[in-house]
């Protein structure tokens, strides 16, 4: 290997002399992106470079201890096809590369990976148990602090007081209490019912190591998304079907989204009551995240009682309501009260939308966005975000041409479609893939050249010399050879 | 993932919820016991001694739930869990990666495709209701063309699983020479299995008849098979003794199934494999890498929604390679009909460019890049994958 070295070395020479005559790739239309290609020749670490190698890419790296490290050097990659004392991918010279570890084609580094994925699964049932536990623990508090005050309260009346008034008084406290108490018990079942949700999703996310089971996971997998599609888009009753045969409602989330779903229809209705109620609830959260919901609800009926021509009263509402928010939005509340002066199906460009309907669909998605970001979940359903990172990692542009094999998705109409405006995906090292038994051409089963230039793999091939008696007829051509008439080809 | 971790942390939330919850109710509880040792001292007639006058009795009771400040208590309590329950939510941000959607690009995707794509998934699992039920809610009529065909399928498999296979040979008759063309003996395993399932049964004569009238047809190409199966006449109704043991084995006919389906969808140009199962998996494997080459490209402040080509592999299971894509070690262009990969006699395999460059312009014998020896553009090959 070490007397290699020299030699590689000047090969290197050769290779990067090619490199700086490379024409600008095609596709490639902006030049930042030409940067990352030379990554794995960056081997020696030569001073005067001709190639638009951007080593500080690798100081953009996180530190070694994210193992996606290793991903950006394709060097450490699949080893190459074929004799590998002739290979140029030698381990590279760049510092950062070599202190970051192995890139994680393991299957376990790999889940891992895909289990990082998974926060919305863990914190919405968290979520909605703060929310519980929220709400019980001010009931509790107002309460308790309602009684105590009322006890001194009657301290300060006893004079005016009569036995029989103090004890009823005290009556009224004790029942008072005890229906608290109930309220706290049912409140305390609701808790520890969320709070075993919450576990479960743990434990179901820890058995992804049990590799006999490996299957079904990733079908449960499956079908969470399908689910969570299907509540983001208000299919419920598909939802809860589809819950339901899968038996996974432990892992699914239908109880918030058909929270939201009384919202979503009041809000349908024109009616801002229930999406009030739910913001004043979220009072604090909302303040934090410096959410506009409450101000353009509010705004909403504002434009409602112009729309009904109550003008005095949509101005005092104004004043009660929408004032407080002038500080923040000055010009959509300016915006709006000029709209007073006109009618609801005003010509004026500029104030028509105000009354169009389609505002009422704004606020709803306005919502959406606001709950689902409260509860940490993504905006896009979780189909969609996996359906495009899919698309993208599998787009090349093979899979355009009518040749392409019905096993690829992109083999299909729909999916061409989507896939249309994603960038093609890109590969540094080669795949192939056999023509007879669709299996990989690699190192275990290397690619074996026929006279006329056609490949096949090996496992293949053996197998038809096998059954043939040493003779080999290509399936595409039709021509005959021996075996021993095959090269083997060294592709890396 | 630290999910032990992650366990140990909820679990001691999940504790000091408890206590809140158990704690509250003894407070309401020793509330509620003092108010009603007030009243009672206050009924008249059951205070011996000591005044009964209510004012005083209502101040003993003030001070004494002061003394238990029972508000205190719940607050801190409250404190402590909410400590307790931020501390978890910071591991869980720091165990997970709390946006993913930060890679996707704002592309609308076009919802009756993305419904019709689920549609099919759901068909070609059978899961008819599901599928008909969400075809309803999604309002999309057009995907339920596709049902008919999946419903024939699975009848088939049904069928098949009671040890009916009358449906599954009239459609591979039906479709016998298309199987052939495509080089496969599907109809031949199912009227072996049909002969086994005959034989099995006990009645040899009708076992001769079939194999006469179905099995004969098959004989020129699979005669192996035809004298083995032949010869399990002698052991009719116990085949399982018989050396031909192994035709009896479940798994033939599972086997044979999966075959149907596959060649099944095949003929209608669909793929076994549901092919939103295949993307989602594509997608979980990749997003990873998706999202770690945007979160670096914003740290440039490169444009990542405008790009037409990936900078940086994503690295894919083998499940989902399909085509065969040659990169020239050197130039890292794909192969194309344009530059197709050449090999040289050496092994090694280069792109045309490459090598017409290397040799100045086809004049020049030249040195392979990856081992010694040489060779001129005259001695390579062109190579078809």
């Amino acid at each position: 290997m070490r007397s290699y070295f020299l030699v590689i070395n000047c090969r290197q020479e050769g290779i990067r002399s090619l490199q700086s005559f490379k024409k600008p790739n095609r596709r490639e239309s902006t030049t930042h992106s030409r940067r990352w290609i030379p990554v794995s020749t960056a081997i020696r670490p030569s001073p005067a470079s001709s190639l638009p190698i951007s080593p500080s890419i690798h100081h953009l790296l996180p530190s070694p201890l994210s193992p996606l490290g290793g991903d950006m050097d394709m060097a450490i990659d699949s080893a190459p096809n074929g004799d590998a004392s002739s290979s140029p991918a030698v381990p590279p010279a760049t510092a950062a590369a070599a202190a970051a570890p192995p890139a994680p084609t393991t299957r376990l580094a790999q889940l891992a990976e895909s289990l990082k994925l998974e926060y919305q699964f863990v914190r919405v049932p968290l979520e909605h148990l703060k929310k519980t536990m929220r709400t019980n623990y001010r009931l509790a508090e107002k309460e308790v602090a309602a009684v105590l005050s009322s006890v001194a309260e009657a301290v300060d009346r006893s004079d005016a007081m009569s036995r029989d008034d103090a004890l009823t008084h005290l009556s009224s406290l004790v029942s008072r209490l005890q229906s608290l108490k109930r309220k706290l018990e049912e409140g305390s079942r609701v808790e520890n019912l969320q709070a075993q949700r919450c576990r479960a999703r743990l434990e179901h996310l820890d058995s992804v190591a049990d590799a006999d089971k490996f299957a079904e996971w990733k079908d449960v997998r499956l079908t969470r998304i399908l689910v969570d599609y299907m509540l983001r888009m208000s299919y419920y009753d598909t939802a809860k079907k589809l819950a339901e045969t899968s038996k996974i409602q432990e892992l699914v989330d239908i109880d918030v989204f058909l929270e939201a779903k009384k919202v979503i229809d009041s809000l349908r209705n024109k009616e801002v009551a229930p999406a009030l109620a739910w913001c004043a609830e979220n009072k604090s959260r909302l303040k934090k995240s410096k959410s506009k919901l409450e101000f353009q609800l509010r705004l909403q009926e504002f434009i409602e009682l112009v729309r009904a021509d109550e003008k005095l009263r949509a101005v005092s509402y104004a004043r009660k309501y929408l004032a407080p928010w002038a500080a923040a939005y000055t010009k959509e509340l300016q915006h709006a009260m000029a709209t007073l002066a006109f009618r609801h199906n005003t010509e004026c460009s500029t104030y028509k939308d105000a009354f169009e309907p389609s505002q009422w669909d704004c606020l709803v998605e306005q919502f959406k966005q606001e709950f689902c970001g409260l509860f940490g979940m993504t905006n896009e359903p979780l189909l969609n975000i996996y359906l495009q990172a899919g698309l993208t990692a599998l787009k090349t542009p093979l899979c355009y041409q009518e040749a392409c094999r019905k096993e690829d998705p992109l083999s299909q109409e729909g999916f061409r479609k989507l896939a249309e405006p994603l960038p093609f995906s890109k590969l540094h090292h080669s795949k192939l893939v056999c023509y007879i038994t669709k299996e990989s051409m690699d190192h275990e089963n290397p690619p074996l050249v026929l006279p006329n230039g056609y490949v096949y793999s090996t496992k293949a091939l053996e197998e038809m010399a096998g059954k043939n008696e040493g003779k080999i007829t290509c399936p595409r051509t039709g021509e005959v050879c021996s075996f021993t008439d095959l090269i083997k080809a060294y592709i890396s | 993932m630290e999910l032990n971790m992650m366990h140990d942390v909820f679990d001691r939330v999940a504790k000091k919820q408890k206590l809140l919850s158990s704690r509250t109710q003894e407070l309401i509880d020793q509330v509620g016991w003092e108010i009603e040792q007030a009243k009672l001292k206050m009924q008249p007639s059951e205070s011996p001694t000591g005044c009964t006058d209510p004012k005083s009795i209502l101040v003993d009771l003030k001070t004494k739930l002061n003394e238990i400040a029972p508000i205190n208590q719940l607050e801190g309590l409250q404190k402590e869990l909410n400590f307790g329950l931020g501390k978890y939510v910071k591991t869980l941000e720091k165990c997970f990666n709390s946006d993913i959607s930060k890679a996707h690009r704002k592309v609308d995707f076009d919802v009756h495709i993305v419904n019709q794509i689920i549609a099919t998934h759901f068909y070609r699992h059978g899961m008819f209701n599901i599928g008909d039920c969400f075809i309803r809610e999604a309002n999309e009529p057009e995907a339920a063309a596709i049902k008919s065909a999946f419903l024939e399928m699975h009848e088939t498999v049904e069928a098949m699983r009671c040890r009916n296979l009358e449906p599954a040979l009239s459609w591979a008759s039906k479709q016998s020479e298309w199987l052939l063309q495509n080089g496969s003996s599907l109809e031949l395993k199912l009227h072996q299995l049909q002969f086994v399932e005959i034989l099995q049964n006990g009645s040899r004569n009708e076992a001769l008849t079939y194999a006469r009238t179905r099995l004969a047809p098959f004989a020129p190409v699979h005669m192996v098979t035809f004298q083995k199966l032949m010869a399990c006449l002698l052991w009719a109704g116990k085949i399982h003794q018989s050396p031909y043991a192994d035709f009896m084995l479940p798994s033939h006919w599972e086997r044979v199934a999966e075959e149907f389906m596959q060649r099944f969808c095949s003929l209608l140009g669909q793929s076994y494999q549901s092919p939103l199962g295949v993307t989602i998996g594509a997608g979980i494997q990749g997003l990873p890498v998706l999202l770690k080459i945007e979160s670096v490209m914003a740290a440039k402040k490169q444009e990542w929604l405008t790009m037409t080509e990936l900078p940086v592999p994503v690295d894919l299971g083998r499940e989902f390679h399909f085509h065969s894509i040659f990169i020239c070690p050197v130039l890292k262009e794909q192969g194309s009909d344009e530059n197709p990969p050449m090999m040289i006699p050496c092994g090694h395999v280069l792109s045309k460019q490459s090598l017409v460059k290397l040799s100045k312009n086809s004049t020049r014998a030249f040195k392979c890049p990856y081992c010694p020896s040489e060779a001129t553009v005259a001695q390579s090959r062109q190579l078809y994958f």
